[in-house]
C-alpha cells in the first residue's frame, strides 16, 4: 500500500495498574484518568500509535470502563473512526468461565480469535499509566532489526515509591530487566525493592502477530494468567527478548502523590515541551471558549486549559477544562480538574479536586506537598 | 425525506475592506474570538436551531474555507441525509458563471434545494458576528402566515442611512424598502437573514435570472420585485447582539466586546448555545512566573511569559520575556518576541514581531487607527509600525511603517 501505514496493529490495556491509585479510579480506570490539563492517560499512548501509522487498535477493558467509551466515542478524535481497523474497545467476554480478567493472558486470550483474522505483521501492546509521546516505529525498526522474538521498552530510573507500598503480591506487578551486552534480556525481576537506578519496564511490547497468537494459545492452554511473570520472566533462554531503551519524557502514575508531581512537573516548560512538543496528543473535544481572565486577577506559573473563567489568584496550579476561580480566592499548587467550581474567596493550597467539584464560598482546604487532598468526583466542600 | 427548513448561507464575501486580512482567505473564513472564524457563528446557530441542511456558497479564496468546513463534523453537520454542503460555481452544459450577485448564487444552486424539497429556505450571511435562534425567526414567519421574512435590528436614527431599511406597519408588515436612503422613514435596518416559502424563493429566483437587467441581489432586486407584487413580507425584530465585522475597526471592536459580555452582549461563554468551531488540539496555555495577564481571553497552546493586557489571544500565540501586548487581536501561531510592545492592533496568524518591535499605539487625538499585520508577516527587530499601519509585507530590522 502506498502510504505511510505501519504494518502493526495496536493492544492498549487500560487498567493496568488501578490498584495503585484506588481514589482516581473510583468511578473509572487508569486509562480516563484525567492529566495535563485536558486529556485521559489513554490520550498518550493511543496517539502515540496513531502517530506512528498505527490505524487498528484494540483496547482490552476489564472494568469500570464507562468513561472511558465516553471519551472515546467511535474514535474520532484519533483519527481511527475507519472502515478496516480502527477504534476496537473489547470488553470481557464471558465463556468457558472467564472471569474478569487478572492478567493479561486472558486479555488476549478473549482477542484470539480476532487477532488470528487480522492481518498486520506485528502487534504492539502498551499499558495506560504512562503519558509518553512515544515512537512505535523506532520501536518497529528496532526490532525488526534485532530479529527479536518479542522486544520489550524500558527505561533507566529508580523504582517509584509508589511501587514499593506494602500491597498483595499480584496486584500491580512491575518488573525489572537484567540486559546483555547485546541488549538482550536475560532476567526479569518481578517487584524488586533494589535500590538504585533501574532498567524498569514500561510494559510497552511489540512481536510478530502470528507468534503472539501462537504464545498465547499455549499460555491460556496451561492456565498462565501472567504474560511477563508465567511467559517471559520464564522463558528467556527459548525466546530471544530484546531490551529497547526509552531515554524521552514520561510521566509514570503509581499513586496519589506521583499524580499530583506528573501534573506539576509540566509547569517546567522543559517538560511539557518533553512531552507535547513532538507529535500532537489528541484528546476528546469539548468546544470550551478561550479562557477568560476577569479584572482583578492574578495568574503566576499556571497551566490552564480552555474554557476556565479567573477571577481569583491561582499560582503553581493546573487548570483543566471549565474551571472557576471566583473573586478573591486564593488557589496554590492545586491540581483542578474539569469544571471544578472554586468559588469566591477560598483559600486552596496542595489540592486535587475530580471532575465537577465545588468548593463553596470561604472554605478553606490545605493540603502538604507530600499529601495533597483529594476531593472526589461531584463533591461539595 | 423532505425538510421543513434549509438554510443557504453566502459565504463568497471577498471583505475588501479587511485588506491584508482577507488577501488569501474569505471573510467568513476571518478567525475571531480566540479561537473561532466567522462562520463557525451562523452554522453554530443554525445547529442550535435545528437546522441540519446548509448551502455553503463560496467563491472567493475558497481554499481555507473548504479545508476549514470539512465533512462539518465539528458542528455536527456531518448527516446521511443533509449535513453541510460546500457549493462553489460550477460548469454547466450551457457554460459556466461565477455567482452575479447574491440572487443568483442561490438561482444557480436550485437543484441542491430542490434535493430537500423544503417548506422554508432561510438565506444566511456568512460575514457577521450574532448568535440568533433561526427557529424563534420561524416560529414568526409561520405566524404572520408570511411568503417572505427578514430579520431587522433597531439601529439608532443617525446611523439609518448607511443600511438597507425596512419600513413596516403596526402589524411588522413590509410596506416599503429604502436602500441607504438619505431620509430613512424608519431604523429597522436588515440583517441580511431571510426567510423564503419555498415556492415563492423559487418563483422570484427564476423570473430575476430572466431580466437582463437585473445585477440578481436580494436588496436590490428580489426585495423590490416581491414589494411590487404586494407579497405577504413581515419584518421581525431582533435586538440580540449583531455586529457586521466588515472593516478592520469592527474587527477589532468585535474582539474586544468578547473581553466584556457583562455588557456588550456577546457571550461566548454559553453553554445553551455554543459556539462550535474546528479545535486546534493545542495543549493547555502556560503562564510563567514572570507573566502577567489582565483582563484577557487566551486560548490553549498559547505560552505567556510577558504582559498581556485587555487582548484576545488566538491558540498557539507566544509572548516572550518583556514583551507587551494591550487592546490588541493576536490571531493563532503568532510569536511576539522578548521586549516587543503591540497595542491596539490586529496581528494575524502566524506572524513574528521581531524583539523590540512596536507595533501599534494607544489611540490619541491624531490617530484612532488600528494597526493590522498580515498573516505570516515578519516585523524585524526594533521595528516600528505605526498606529494606522496595514502591513502586507515583512518589515526589516530598524524599519519604520505608517
Amino acid at each position: 500500500m502506498v502510504n505511510s501505514n505501519a504494518d502493526a496493529l495496536g493492544i492498549i490495556f487500560p487498567n493496568s495498574y488501578d490498584t495503585l491509585v484506588p481514589e482516581l479510579v473510583g468511578k473509572r480506570l487508569m486509562a480516563s484518568i484525567p492529566f495535563a490539563g485536558r486529556y485521559r492517560m489513554v490520550d498518550f499512548i493511543l496517539s502515540s500509535m496513531v502517530n506512528s501509522g498505527i490505524g487498528n487498535i484494540s483496547i482490552a477493558v476489564r472494568q469500570n470502563y464507562l468513561s472511558l467509551m465516553d471519551h472515546l466515542g467511535s474514535g474520532r478524535e484519533w483519527d481511527l473512526t475507519r472502515k478496516n481497523g480502527g477504534l476496537n474497545i473489547v470488553p470481557p467476554f464471558a465463556e468457558n468461565g472467564v472471569k474478569l480478567y487478572t492478567g493479561r493472558v486472558e486479555a488476549i486470550a478473549n482477542l484470539l480469535d480476532y487477532l488470528r483474522r487480522q492481518k498486520e505483521k506485528y502487534v504492539v501492546m502498551s499499558d495506560s499509566n504512562i503519558a509518553v509521546n512515544f515512537d512505535f516505529k523506532a520501536l518497529m525498526d528496532e526490532h525488526a532489526d534485532n530479529h527479536a522474538d518479542i522486544t520489550m521498552v524500558y527505561a533507566e530510573e529508580e523504582i517509584p515509591q509508589g511501587f514499593l507500598k506494602p500491597r498483595i503480591a499480584t496486584d500491580g506487578m512491575y518488573y525489572t530487566l537484567n540486559v546483555d551486552a547485546d541488549g538482550r534480556v536475560r532476567k526479569i525481576h518481578i517487584n524488586s525493592k533494589e535500590p538504585g537506578v533501574q532498567k524498569l519496564a514500561m510494559n510497552i511490547y511489540i512481536m510478530e502477530r502470528e507468534f503472539l497468537v501462537k504464545l498465547f494459545e499455549i499460555a491460556f492452554a496451561r492456565g498462565y494468567s501472567y504474560f511477563e511473570r508465567d511467559i517471559l520472566a520464564q522463558h528467556l533462554d527459548k525466546m530471544h527478548v530484546q531490551a529497547y531503551e526509552f531515554c524521552g519524557y514520561k510521566a509514570r502514575i503509581c499513586d496519589m502523590q506521583s499524580y499530583f508531581r506528573e501534573n506539576m512537573k509540566l509547569l517546567d516548560e522543559k517538560n511539557l515541551d518533553g512531552l507535547f512538543a513532538g507529535d500532537p496528543i489528541y484528546t476528546k473535544i469539548r468546544d470550551d471558549n478561550p479562557t477568560r481572565y476577569i479584572n482583578g486577577s492574578k495568574a503566576s506559573n499556571i497551566m490552564a486549559a480552555d474554557g476556565c473563567v479567573i477571577e481569583g489568584e491561582v499560582e503553581n496550579s493546573i487548570l483543566f477544562r471549565g474551571v472557576r476561580i471566583g473573586k478573591g480566592a486564593v488557589v496554590k499548587n492545586c491540581v483542578l480538574m474539569q469544571d471544578t467550581v472554586v468559588e469566591d474567596g477560598v483559600k486552596a493550597e496542595y489540592v486535587i479536586s475530580d471532575k465537577n467539584v465545588k468548593l463553596t464560598a470561604g472554605k478553606e482546604v490545605r493540603g502538604a506537598e507530600t499529601f495533597p487532598v483529594y476531593i472526589a468526583k461531584h463533591q461539595v466542600v | 425525506m423532505a425538510k421543513e427548513m434549509i438554510a443557504m448561507l453566502l459565504a463568497g464575501g471577498q471583505g475588501s475592506r479587511l485588506y491584508a486580512l482577507t488577501k488569501k482567505l474569505a471573510k467568513p473564513a476571518v478567525p475571531f474570538g480566540g479561537k473561532y472564524r466567522i462562520i463557525d457563528f451562523p452554522l453554530s446557530n443554525c445547529i442550535n436551531s435545528g437546522i441540519d441542511t446548509v448551502g455553503i456558497l463560496t467563491q472567493y479564496q475558497p481554499l481555507v474555507l473548504n479545508e476549514y468546513i470539512g465533512n462539518g463534523q465539528p458542528w455536527d453537520l456531518d448527516r446521511l441525509h443533509g449535513g453541510v454542503h460546500v457549493l462553489p460555481p460550477y460548469q454547466q452544459a450551457s457554460g459556466s458563471d461565477w455567482y452575479k450577485g447574491t440572487a443568483n448564487a442561490i438561482y444557480q444552486n436550485l437543484s441542491f434545494i430542490e434535493r430537500y424539497d423544503p417548506q422554508y429556505v432561510i438565506i444566511l450571511s456568512g460575514d457577521q458576528i450574532c448568535k440568533q435562534d433561526y427557529s424563534d425567526f420561524l416560529r414568526f414567519h409561520k405566524e404572520k402566515g408570511a411568503e417572505f421574512s427578514v430579520a431587522v435590528m433597531e439601529v439608532p436614527w443617525e446611523d439609518a442611512s448607511r443600511f438597507g431599511l425596512m419600513v413596516a406597519d403596526e402589524d411588522d408588515r413590509i410596506t416599503e424598502f429604502q436602500e441607504k436612503p438619505k431620509n430613512p422613514k424608519s431604523n429597522l435596518a436588515s440583517m441580511g437573514i431571510y426567510i423564503f416559502n419555498w415556492d415563492i424563493l423559487r418563483k422570484y429566483l427564476e423570473e430575476d435570472k430572466a431580466d437582463p437587467d437585473s445585477e440578481n441581489d436580494f436588496g436590490n432586486n428580489i426585495i423590490p420585485n416581491l414589494l411590487r407584487d404586494k407579497r405577504k413580507m413581515y419584518a421581525y425584530h431582533f435586538d440580540g447582539y449583531w455586529k457586521d465585522v466588515g472593516t478592520i475597526s469592527s474587527l477589532w471592536e468585535a474582539n474586544m466586546e468578547v473581553l466584556d459580555p457583562e455588557h456588550s452582549g456577546i457571550n461566548l461563554f454559553d453553554d445553551d448555545w455554543k459556539i462550535y468551531s474546528r479545535n486546534s488540539g493545542m495543549t493547555g496555555h502556560r503562564i510563567s512566573a514572570e507573566a502577567v495577564v489582565e483582563n484577557s481571553m487566551i486560548t490553549d497552546g498559547c505560552r505567556i511569559k510577558g504582559h498581556v493586557k485587555h487582548s484576545v489571544l488566538f491558540a498557539g500565540v507566544r509572548v516572550e520575556e518583556g514583551a507587551v501586548v494591550e487592546d490588541a487581536v493576536v490571531m493563532g501561531g503568532t510569536v511576539i518576541q522578548a521586549g516587543a510592545v503591540v497595542k491596539h492592533c490586529i496581528v494575524a496568524e502566524k506572524a513574528v514581531i521581531g524583539e523590540k518591535a512596536v507595533v501599534g499605539g494607544m489611540p490619541s487625538e491624531k490617530e484612532k487607527g488600528v494597526a493590522t499585520v498580515g498573516p505570516g508577516i515578519h516585523i524585524g527587530n526594533n521595528a516600528k509600525i505605526g498606529p494606522c499601519a496595514m502591513v502586507e509585507h515583512d518589515v526589516k530590522d530598524g524599519e519604520e511603517q505608517w
